[in-house]
């Protein structure tokens, strides 16, 4: 059966589409390899079908717990499902030893993230007036043109 | 607090999982975040506990029956029992030339011989 270039170039990208669809459902496999190998110790080794299946575990595990995540949410008529609705999904799936290092992962990213809005101002402490900020743009247009105006009469497009 | 290993698990992939349960709406920066520390403890926890098994059948290998072993055994992981479930529960040895036995063969048991000839199969017999 015939399908002439457009149809073969969409049939590619529409059969690339799944896969990459599918490819967003799951773990990349190189990550969960690397961290099987640094978990065990370093004489033991982990068949294959052993690996695809700690994957699709973890896979599972992000499932039960933002499933957990999403009803604890709901019951409490929010829209977003906040951390803390992360951490109240692993005390009642049975995780509670995990609280105190999730925990601390918690604040140690609100304390990074409440740096991040001083460093927005960079233009402002670079000390130069907008007025030479100006013609220093105006200068580097110019000086932009130049170049291409000569490499246009040496290779024209 | 310095990072026990060296790699993570990707934020973005994360979010995009939990998505795919539509019942999922609006998720907060922070939360993956969670989520992929969650993961790490639960796949460390899950190796260890396999592992233990691996290391008391004396072996060098983590198997996949290690795997469905362990989570039989642990009430926090009846989630995954699922994904288990189809791994057979004894590894199978690779055959060597000089047995010839096969024991995928069905085995006539005395006890359910219906009687019936046609039940003794041919092919080696124990």
């Amino acid at each position: 059966f015939k399908l002439g270039k457009i149809g073969f170039t969409a049939l590619t990208l529409s059969v690339m589409d799944e896969a990459q669809k599918k490819e967003e459902q799951t773990l990349p496999k190189a990550t969960v390899s690397k961290l099987i190998k640094e978990m065990l110790p370093k004489d033991v080794r982990c068949a294959n079908d052993a690996r695809d299946l700690i994957l699709e575990c973890c896979v599972e595990f992000i499932h039960l717990i933002s499933s957990e995540a999403n009803e604890i949410c709901n019951k409490e008529s929010k829209k977003t499902i906040a951390p803390e609705h992360v951490l109240k999904a692993l005390k009642v799936l049975g995780f509670d030893d995990y609280i105190e290092d999730v925990t601390d992962v918690y604040e140690r990213h609100k304390t990074e993230s409440q740096e991040v809005p001083k460093r927005s101002r960079k233009l402002e402490d670079t000390g130069v007036s907008p007025e030479e900020l100006a013609r220093q743009q105006a200068a580097l247009f110019a000086r932009a043109r130049s170049n291409f105006e000569q490499t246009q009469q040496q290779h024209p497009m | 607090m310095g990072r026990k290993y060296q790699t993570k698990f990707p934020c973005a992939r994360i979010k995009k999982i939990m998505q795919s349960d539509e019942d999922v709406g609006k998720i907060a920066l922070a939360s993956p975040i969670l989520i992929s520390k969650s993961l790490e403890l639960f796949m460390q926890e899950l190796i260890d506990k396999t592992a233990d098994i691996t290391r008391r059948k004396r072996g060098k290998c983590v198997q996949a029956s290690h795997l469905k072993e362990c989570v039989a055994t642990e009430k926090k992981f009846d989630f995954l029992s699922q994904i288990v479930e189809d791994v057979p529960d004894k590894e199978k040895k690779p055959r060597s030339k000089k047995n010839q036995k096969d024991e995928s063969a069905p085995k006539v048991k005395a006890a359910n011989n219906k009687g019936s000839i046609a039940h003794i199969v041919a092919g080696p017999s124990e």
